[in-house]
Formats: structure tokens, sequence, C-alpha cells
């Protein structure tokens, strides 16, 4: 009888945790080393590296991720065939145009060590690109990874009493011209 | 100096058996004596079977006897046990007393092995008064009835006022005080 | 000892020269290469070999795995304190103000067996941090009301002080 109940103590332990990241407007290389930490279990007190105790985490809106600077224009990827001239630079707004799920994968491929871990650890990671996720996946998350910074409000979405209520900070200069 | 200690078998320390508490199981299932019937190292081996062995089946009905006569080779006696171990001692050039008190000693036995590498030093029970720690200790009771996606938990803790929020407070302020002493509006669009 | 002949001597100091007997001299190597695989194992020259890289590896993994295991509780202990939205620093630094001398072992291990008591210990530091005034402490939102400490019951004091003064 005792082992019955010891046994289901140990399931509920060690029982994988599916979280949900949401994407939109953050640095997917801040959000990287997030969500490899939760991919790894090392955010549990019973972490051990050779214990499977890693967690699955679907990231949604990663079409809506957001670089800095001129990233988007300067980061390049690299894919080689593999024959002969077979390198190509990719920047970064090409690639996330042909796919919107591969800069933020690479990005938490690219924050694991490179062992033999890294590939079936990656299997535990669900990128969507955008908010609609099969139910078969949404039904298995119970817990949500708070974002590393605020999602800005975009000017052309803000209610029009909040922009026309809001303080004006200086004057213009008079032969400013506003387009 | 040696590496034996990575060929041992490894395990747990464990209290014994709670054999004989109600109903006592002999552990000791089988037991086989081999010995030479002519070399002098058997002597001591020989001399226990022909005056005790029969003596020891009788007052060990649970266990098989087997006497195995093999020539010109040392003697030994190889015991195996309920739980699958086999344990094996030589009785090469042992008199009769030597002899009797090592067989004697088989019985006795819970068949644990007995030369063990231990994992840990120590065991408990109850290794946890108040539970062992698991995903859902300390989660927020708020998520167990949450529908996912759900942006209100997204959101990172704002644990410091943004420069957005330090204006709108100040404007807020100077709101409160324009109240009390009249002076033009200034809000623009 | 007066030696007439170079054989002689060689003979008395045999086992000086050469060493002990081969057999039993390969048999010390032996036994420490039982456990590889291939021919390590059974050839000298190459058990010989590896029984010497063996031992260097031993002497660093004697020092590794000391280190190994205090990043293990190090990982293990900031896990469970961030889980409390405490960050480690915060942690050692409350607790060792709190006279709360706890190895990073033993915290590890509180916090895995007994979550209660390491809720309680996190929420010890955060208060004694909020009350000393550590570093950006405000950052991590607001303080738990669960903890009394010996420097609230001071500050009560000297409050109600400056109370009958008035």
């Amino acid at each position: 009888m005792r082992n019955i109940f010891e046994r289901v103590k140990q399931w509920n332990t060690l029982t994988r945790i599916w979280h949900l990241y949401d994407a939109k407007w953050q640095d997917p290389f801040d959000s990287a080393k997030v969500i490899q930490k939760y991919l790894k279990g090392l955010h549990k007190p019973i972490y051990h590296p050779l214990a499977d105790c890693g967690d699955h985490v679907v990231v949604i809106n990663c079409k809506e991720i957001a670089m800095r600077g001129d990233e988007w224009r300067k980061r390049a990827y690299f894919h080689h065939t593999g024959y002969a001239g077979g390198g190509t630079y990719t920047l970064a707004w090409e690639l996330h145009d042909k796919n919107p799920l591969m800069i933020m994968k690479k990005a938490v491929y690219r924050s694991m060590k490179g062992n033999l871990q890294r590939r079936y650890t990656m299997e535990r990671l669900h990128l969507y690109a955008e908010e609609n996720v099969p139910q078969d996946i949404i039904e298995n998350i119970s817990s949500v990874i708070p974002q590393l910074r605020d999602v800005p409000m975009r000017l052309d979405r803000m209610p029009e009493d909040q922009v026309k209520g809001y303080p004006k900070i200086w004057d213009l200069p008079k032969d400013y011209v506003v387009r | 100096m040696s590496n034996s200690h990575l060929l041992l078998l490894s395990g747990f320390p464990r209290a014994p058996l709670q054999n004989g508490i109600g109903r006592y199981v002999p552990q000791l299932k089988r037991m086989t004596i081999k010995f030479c019937k002519s070399s002098g190292d058997s002597k001591g081996t020989r001399e226990f079977i022909e005056s005790k062995l029969v003596d020891f089946a009788k007052e060990n009905p649970g266990t098989v006897v087997y006497v195995k006569p093999r020539r010109h080779r040392a003697p030994c006696v190889q015991a195996e046990y309920l739980n699958g171990e086999e344990h094996h001692i030589s009785l090469h050039n042992m008199s009769l007393e030597e002899t009797t008190k090592w067989i004697n000693l088989l019985p006795m036995r819970s068949g644990r092995p007995t030369n063990l590498r231990l994992r840990k030093y120590w065991h408990t029970d109850s290794p946890s008064i108040q539970g062992v720690w698991s995903p859902f200790t300390n989660r927020d009771p708020a998520l167990n009835l949450a529908q996912f996606p759900m942006e209100e938990f997204s959101k990172r803790k704002n644990l410091t006022k943004t420069a957005t929020e330090i204006i709108l407070e100040r404007w807020q302020e100077q709101k409160e005080k324009d109240s009390t002493a009249p002076v033009q509006e200034k809000t623009t669009s | 000892m007066v030696f007439t002949t170079v054989a002689q001597f060689v003979r008395a100091n045999i086992n000086k020269i050469k060493g002990p007997d081969e057999f039993w001299r390969k048999r010390r190597i032996f036994r420490l290469t039982a456990h590889f695989i291939g021919r390590k194992r059974n050839c000298y020259s190459l058990a010989i070999r590896g029984a010497h890289r063996a031992l260097q590896y031993a002497t660093k993994g004697r020092h590794l795995k000391k280190k190994d295991m205090k990043d293990l509780w190090l990982q293990r202990v900031s896990a469970g304190s961030e889980e409390h939205g405490v960050p480690f620093p915060v942690l050692q630094k409350g607790l060792i103000r709190s006279d709360v001398l706890l190895s990073q072992k033993t915290l590890s291990e509180l916090a895995t067996w007994e979550p209660r008591t390491f809720k309680a210990l996190t929420q010890l530091a955060w208060t004694k941090g909020v009350e000393d005034g550590f570093n950006r402490i405000e950052t991590l939102g607001e303080p738990p009301k669960n903890v009394v400490t010996r420097g609230m019951l001071t500050k009560e004091v000297y409050l109600s002080d400056d109370e009958t003064k008035k």
C-alpha cells in the first residue's frame, strides 16, 4: 500500500509542466536565455543534469518578436548546403519573412551548450507564429512564463480619448514642420 | 590498491528482514557441498558429510542439500537464497569444527550480498516531513482555472515605475493642484 | 657485506635492481585496470599507460567532484529562491545578516525536501534585505508581511517616542 502512494508522489515531483511564453515584442535572444532554463529544468530545486526534469515551453506570437537597433538589417544567418559554393547569408528580416519561427528557434538552440542532449531538449520547445495554438497543445498548458519587457502600446491602437487626454510635455518650435 | 569497488554490486543500506516476527521463512533455498573423495584438503568436509550432514538436513527442512563429489578439486559450499543471491565459501583444508561453523552460518543469513558498495551511508523511511517539492507546491492557485493564452499572466511584474507612468502621475498631481487654484488647461491632442 | 664478484652482488640485490617479481609487479597494475575495456585491460604496456592516465584523472576528479556538487547546490538553491521571487544573492546576504548560517547543501536539500521551511527562509532574507536597504531591493515588489524582525520592533519604539515628544 505504502509503495503505491510513494510512487504517485514521485510522479508528482517529476511531472512535466507545459509553460506558455508570449514572444510579442520580446527580444528573442534574451527570451531564449529564459526559455532554455525551463526546457532544461534549471528552474526546479530538484534539478540534476542527468535527470530528465525539463519542461515543455509553448512560445506564441513568434512573428511579433522585436530586435534591438538595426539588427533586423544587420544580423545575418549563415547556411551551407554542403556543396561547393553552397554558403548563403540571409539577413534577419529576410529569414523572418521566409519563416517567422526560425529566429526564435535558432536563438534558443544557440543559447544551449552543444551537447548530445540539446536536440532532445529542443523537442520540448513548441513554436507558433501567432496566438492560434492547436487544441491538443493548449490543453496541456498550465503555467505562464512572464515576459521580459512590457509590450508597448501602439499610438494607432490607443483609444482616441486617451491620446487626447495625454499631457503635453513640451511645445514644438514654431518652425517645426509636422508631416 | 585496487579498483574492486568499481566491479562490486552497489546498493543502498536497508533494515534487515522482519523475518520471524510472524511466520519464519527460511531464506536458504539450496546448498551444494562440493568435495573430493580422496584428497587431504577435503578431509574436514568429508567428516562433516559422514557425521553431521544428515542432522543438518533434518534441522533445516526448508533447505535442499546437494553433495557433489569431484576428483582432486578443492572443497567448497555454495548456498542459494530465496532472493536469488548466491554465496560461496571455500572449505579448503578446514577441520571438522571449522567446516561445521561455516556451514551452520549459511541458514542464518538473509541472503543479502555481504560485499556491497553502499551508494549512501544512511536510510530513512520518511525523507520529508512537509512533503517533497513538486511543481505544484508553490504555484499560484489562480492558474488552476485560467484559460490560456491569457495576457494577464504574461505581463511582466511592473515593479518600478516607467517614465510614462511618472509623467502621468505628475500630471495628475498638477491637475489636482490646479483644480484648487484655477489655471488654464494645458491639454493638447 | 662484501661481494667478491658482480654476479654475487646482483644476486643479493636482485629485488632492488629489478623490482619485485614480474608477475606480482604487473598484477598490481592489472588490478587497477580490471574494469577497463579492450586491450587496455590485459596488455601490460597498454594497461600501465591507461592506469597512469586513470590515476591522473582520479586526482583531477577529486577536485572536480567537489566543484560540481557546489555548482549543483547553487543551481538548486537559486532555482528554489527564484521561485519565491528572491534572487540568490539576496537570499544569501539576507540569511547571513540574520545569523542563519546554513550551507548551500543544506539549503538545497531544504528546498527539495522541506519546501515550506525554505519558503520561510526566503521571506526572512527578503525582509532583512528591505530592512537593511539592499541595493535595488524594491524591484522585487511587495515584501512579505508575515515576518517580524527585531529591527521592526525597535523602529516601532522610536516612532512612539517621537509621538510622545510631540
